[in-house]
């Protein structure tokens, strides 16, 4: 702590580490300076239960004394954050001007947003030494991606609209990108998948199978059937992906298993549940498929499959580094979805979960599809954290959150 | 009478409040205050500050474009009493 004064700004990444280190209360908390709607929508959590303040920096400028005293004492350092990292670094010497310890987020919620750490999952006994999986969790966004690496070569699964990442992080273990597979068009978050294939001539794979194919300008394999790929066969190692047609949260859904162990299952499983079917507006339809996936194509899979989706709605569904993983047995005793028998109860609870979807993911799977550009809106249309799982959505409406 | 024209392009906040602030003051009662800001989060922003402040109204709010084709956020206010 002996540089702790002349501290003024913490990184995304000094914010990811605190959340994930063991805290004692009165070290520090969250002040978030947002305006009301944006601090309702999204907020920084984690794992840590770390006390969350809220006034908008506004309140700071309107009257300084009464909003300083309206900040609760004996909290500790205060961390303070807002969308972009300027009003917040304002608030942060406000407080230490008056004598009150504070730290500024730099970049605020978007550089949080657009933070990702690698996370390697472990593998079985078995399994360790032939290949690697890590998984990339977006925790701001809550959005997990995947890179598998054997035998020199790459798959990546789900890759977010940050190619370099990617391309540094697999370079940097000595193998090259020879796939970028997407498990559905996205709708929660802008897809980096045909440029990353792009920029390393590697086969890129996505199904959209609900009216038009993507446009990438580009040649898109294919994706019917049970495909299989593999990797790493030039140094003697290989390792095989099946692709499973898995529709119902889209039509085009694919869960990749991989070494016939590990499911990369996309939004059609979850840690704590399923997949939305509502997000296209045919929640009829697509649950109607969802069931089938799950009672003709999931159901032919062990219980010890370990489940790797392609997001996460709350901590509960991590561990204590933050990956997100579920044995497959766990998830269909503990998952109410898995016990209905009848198709016509599934599409009932699925309809009656229907809610808005956001209104800017109609314009996000336009861009994914290559129909529009975003340019430099990306990172605004990004904002927020994703709302694909149905299960865990439920869940926290019943229990009153957000 | 003429409406008062604050400058807040390419402003980050809280600068575009900040100087609202100061430019209310200097308000006649009964003038607009026309604040033109690039950053789209001083739409959310200004409709929070309107909310918790009592002196003042947000009577509208508009996207526009420069002749770049810039997207501009204005903010009209006036005091209140």
């Amino acid at each position: 702590m002996a540089n702790s004064q002349s501290k003024t700004e913490i990184t995304v990444q000094e914010l990811y580490e605190r959340l994930y280190r063991p805290t004692e209360p009165g070290q520090w908390f969250l002040l978030d300076v947002r305006n009301e709607d944006e601090a309702k929508g999204w907020r920084v959590e984690g794992p840590a239960a770390v006390p969350y303040f809220h006034l908008p920096y506004f309140a700071f400028i309107d009257d300084p004394e009464a909003a300083l005293a309206t900040v609760p004492p004996g909290l500790g350092e205060a961390v303070v954050v807002c969308a972009k990292g300027s009003s917040s670094e304002f608030v942060a010497e406000l407080l230490r001007d008056a004598g009150r310890p504070a730290v500024n987020v730099a970049g605020g919620m978007i550089a949080w947003g657009d933070f990702h750490v690698p996370l390697q999952v472990p593998l079985n006994p078995a399994q360790q030494g032939r290949y690697e999986l890590w998984q990339f969790n977006r925790f701001g966004k809550g959005c997990l991606s995947y890179a598998v690496i054997a035998g020199g070569e790459a798959i990546v699964v789900d890759p977010s609209r940050f190619p370099a990442l990617y391309e540094d992080f697999v370079k940097a273990r000595g193998a090259r990108i020879v796939e970028v597979l997407e498990t559905h068009v996205h709708a929660d978050h802008l897809s980096g998948g045909a440029q990353l294939a792009r920029r390393n001539q590697a086969r890129y794979r996505v199904l959209n199978a609900h009216g038009a194919e993507p446009v990438l300008g580009m040649e898109i394999a294919p994706l019917d059937g049970d495909v299989e790929i593999r990797l790493g066969g030039a140094k003697g190692v290989t390792l095989s992906a099946r692709a499973l047609r898995t529709p119902g949260h889209t039509p085009g859904s694919t869960s990749y298993l991989v070494d016939d162990h590990y499911l990369l299952s996309g939004d059609t499983l979850f840690v704590q549940g399923v997949g939305r079917p509502d997000l296209g507006g045919h929640a009829e339809e697509w649950s109607r498929e969802l069931f089938h996936s799950l009672k003709h194509v999931v159901a032919g899979l062990g219980d010890e499959v370990q489940v790797l989706p392609a997001h996460f709605g709350s901590y509960e569904e991590a561990d204590r580094q933050g990956l997100v993983r579920g044995r497959l047995g766990t998830l269909r005793s503990n998952s109410p979805e898995f016990a209905i028998t009848d198709p016509e109860e599934f599409v009932r609870t699925m309809k009656a979960g229907v809610k808005e979807a956001p209104a800017i993911y109609g314009e996000i799977i336009k861009a994914n599809l290559g129909l529009i550009d975003p340019g430099d809106k990306a990172g605004e249309w990004e904002l927020g954290k994703n709302e694909c799982a149905a299960t865990a959505a439920k869940r926290r409406a019943a229990q009153g959150r957000a | 009478m003429e409406e008062k024209v604050l400058d807040a392009r390419g402003l980050k906040c809280p600068m575009p409040i900040v100087k609202s602030k100061k430019a209310l003051q200097e308000l006649l009662a009964g003038q607009v205050l026309k604040v033109i800001a690039t950053d789209p989060g001083s739409v959310l922003d200004f409709q929070g500050w309107a909310k918790t402040n009592p002196s003042f109204q947000l009577v509208g709010q508009r996207n526009e474009k420069d002749e770049t084709g810039r997207d501009l956020y204005v903010h009209l206010l006036a005091r209140n009493g």
